[in-house]
């Protein structure tokens, strides 16, 4: 058995990095020397001059500027108000606090095609259509149920007597949770952030719904945008594009392997 | 900052725990409000509204006007939405299967292997990469006479010049397969978090009787995975009834409307059509999909958090 069980497991990671393999290669030749018959072919090293050209025909400089806003301020955002409804359930046991739980825990359960209509009226008429603020409004919600979820069930593994000590010591309760529960949470906030900041960074639909101009879009409508207008564009930068926006995550996965397994632990995907 | 607290006489500790104890449970619902406010006003308010505008006719402009089930029953006879519908379904069937089974698979093979968290690394990267890169990247790989074609050319098997994405259902398949690519390597890793779960003196002493291979997974694994597979099951349904960013990239839904999904038909109705009441009832309907799937799997989940407090 375990004879045939690792060439097979070999055989089938190397069709799995197939696709990344031509992913590279083709990313990286330059416009004029591509050939649509030889694409397993490596030919040439334009690597970078198409990452420029991907940043700067689809606008792709401006755009990745939006997104990391929004990948960083958003699950910032969340984590925080995340964990201030945790430590009002668990540690100040807020009444009823199973309920509350519920009713924000229960936020996730419906697609976003649910909310996109609304939303979209919504900000048309509100101001909030095509602006980062909004952008960042909407990532921060659609994040909160998850961070309360991890928050809440890591709050409940921390001794009720650090909760006694620290109000006889005299903290008041903002800043007991400020200094002493947010510190003690550093991993499990890592870990959401982790894992909303790609969340935010892949999204498609909400960009694709509630922007419009260069300085707002989010990177993956602006990267269809570029794939859909390759008619006469070379099909290398599109590619170079594709693999400019994936590097973040790729890296960010890699780089923080436990955090992803453990965000799966805790069901968010 | 902490060297300016006095502490309060001994006599007077327990008064005062008690009494912050009080307020901490006065000043909770402040703590607690914001996430609730978030919630409510961005996904519960919006969610009301598609509810109420799935059984009007609304263009967005004018006031809804009240058209009863129109929205739903259109759903189940407009050629174009029963074909979308037939294309979720397949999406639901194709990943409940192609990347369970193969993740499974992987799983069980990489378990307890010397070399097991390498050789689930190529099947892993695809998962750190965005929906939107992955249509880009099978764009390119199903291309007529693309990487594909000429793969297959090479070992001179049948095919070659196949246009993969031209025609239903073919395309629905093969961006199944797309995605099955993706998905594969997080479901092998949730089946491992499973197979770590099971205790090993059963499985020792079913090795001790003489179980292996395939009767050792029938038998002893297989039977202890259920959960996991039902957490595994319920996220792929609810992933596959969602389906958007891949099918927006490769085909758009089409040629025409053949690789359309319900997901895709809700976007098209409302922000293309206008046909806002059309587009909040495919949503709606979504939703209730949904919401049964999640059931299967959120009680685990739910149940296990519950426990702890």
């Amino acid at each position: 058995m375990s004879r045939v069980k690792t060439p097979f497991l070999v055989v089938l990671g190397l069709i799995w990095l197939a696709p990344v393999y031509l992913l590279i290669v083709n990313a990286s030749k330059s416009v004029d020397g591509y050939d649509a018959a030889t694409v397993w072919k490596p030919a040439g090293f334009s690597l970078f001059t198409n990452f420029g050209d991907a940043w700067s025909k689809a606008a792709l400089g401006d755009t990745l500027v939006a997104t990391t806003l929004y990948s960083v301020i958003a699950p910032v955002l969340a984590v925080l108000i995340g964990a201030a409804a945790g430590y009002a359930i668990v540690v100040l046991k807020l009444k009823r606090g199973f309920l509350w739980f519920v009713f924000i825990f229960g936020g996730t359960i419906f697609p976003l095609q649910m909310i996109l209509m609304p939303l979209f009226s919504g900000y048309a008429d509100s101001g909030l259509y095509d602006t980062r603020v909004g952008m960042i409004i909407v990532y921060t919600a659609i994040s909160v149920p998850f961070s309360a979820f991890v928050m809440r069930n890591f709050f409940t593994g921390i001794a009720r007597s650090v909760f006694e000590a620290a109000v006889v010591d005299g903290g008041g309760l903002f800043r007991i949770f400020r200094s002493i529960y947010l510190p003690m949470a550093g991993s499990a906030l890592a870990a959401i952030f982790i894992l909303q900041a790609t969340f935010v960074w892949n999204d498609l639909l909400l960009g694709l719904t509630l922007s419009q101009s260069e300085s707002v879009r989010p990177i993956m409508p602006a990267l269809t945008g570029l794939q859909s207008t390759y008619g006469g564009a070379a099909l290398p930068t599109v590619l170079a594009g594709g693999l400019l926006v994936s590097l973040p995550t790729v890296i960010l996965f890699l780089a923080a392997q436990r955090f992803f397994s453990r965000g799966l632990a805790l069901g968010q995907f | 900052m902490t060297s300016t607290i006095e502490r309060p006489a001994p006599v007077k500790r327990r008064t005062t725990a008690q009494q912050s104890a009080r307020t901490g449970a006065r000043a909770a619902p402040l703590f607690g409000l914001p996430a609730v406010a978030v919630v409510a006003l961005l996904l519960y308010l919006p969610f009301l509204w598609t509810t109420y505008v799935s059984f009007t006719d609304y263009d967005g402009l004018a006031s809804p006007i009240w058209s009863g089930l129109a929205n739903y029953k259109a759903m189940f006879s407009d050629p174009d939405l029963t074909g979308a519908l037939v294309n979720t379904l397949l999406w639901v069937a194709g990943m409940v299967t192609l990347p369970v089974v193969l993740g499974l698979l992987i799983a069980v093979l990489t378990y307890g292997h010397k070399w097991g968290t390498w050789l689930r690394l190529p099947f892993l990267l695809p998962y750190a990469i965005s929906g939107v890169a992955v249509g880009v990247i099978w764009g390119f790989v199903l291309q007529p006479d693309g990487a594909l074609g000429q793969m297959l050319g090479f070992f001179g098997l049948p095919g070659a010049h196949t246009g993969w994405l031209q025609a239903g259902p073919g395309n629905t398949l093969m961006m199944i397969v797309a995605v099955t690519w993706q998905a594969a390597g997080v479901n092998a890793l949730l089946f491992v978090v499973g197979l770590q779960s099971i205790p090993a003196e059963p499985l020792e002493a079913a090795r001790l009787d003489g179980a292996e291979g395939f009767r050792m997974f029938w038998h002893q694994l297989w039977p202890q995975l259920r959960p996991i597979t039902t957490v595994v099951i319920g996220l792929s349904i609810v992933g596959s009834l969602k389906t958007f960013d891949v099918v927006w990239v490769m085909t758009q839904g089409g040629p025409g409307t053949s690789s359309e999904t319900l997901a895709l038909s809700m976007y098209k109705e409302t922000f293309v059509l206008n046909d806002y009441g059309q587009g909040a009832a495919i949503a709606l309907f979504l939703s209730l999909v949904t919401f049964a799937a999640s059931i299967l799997y959120l009680r685990y989940q739910l149940g296990d958090s519950r426990e702890q407090g």
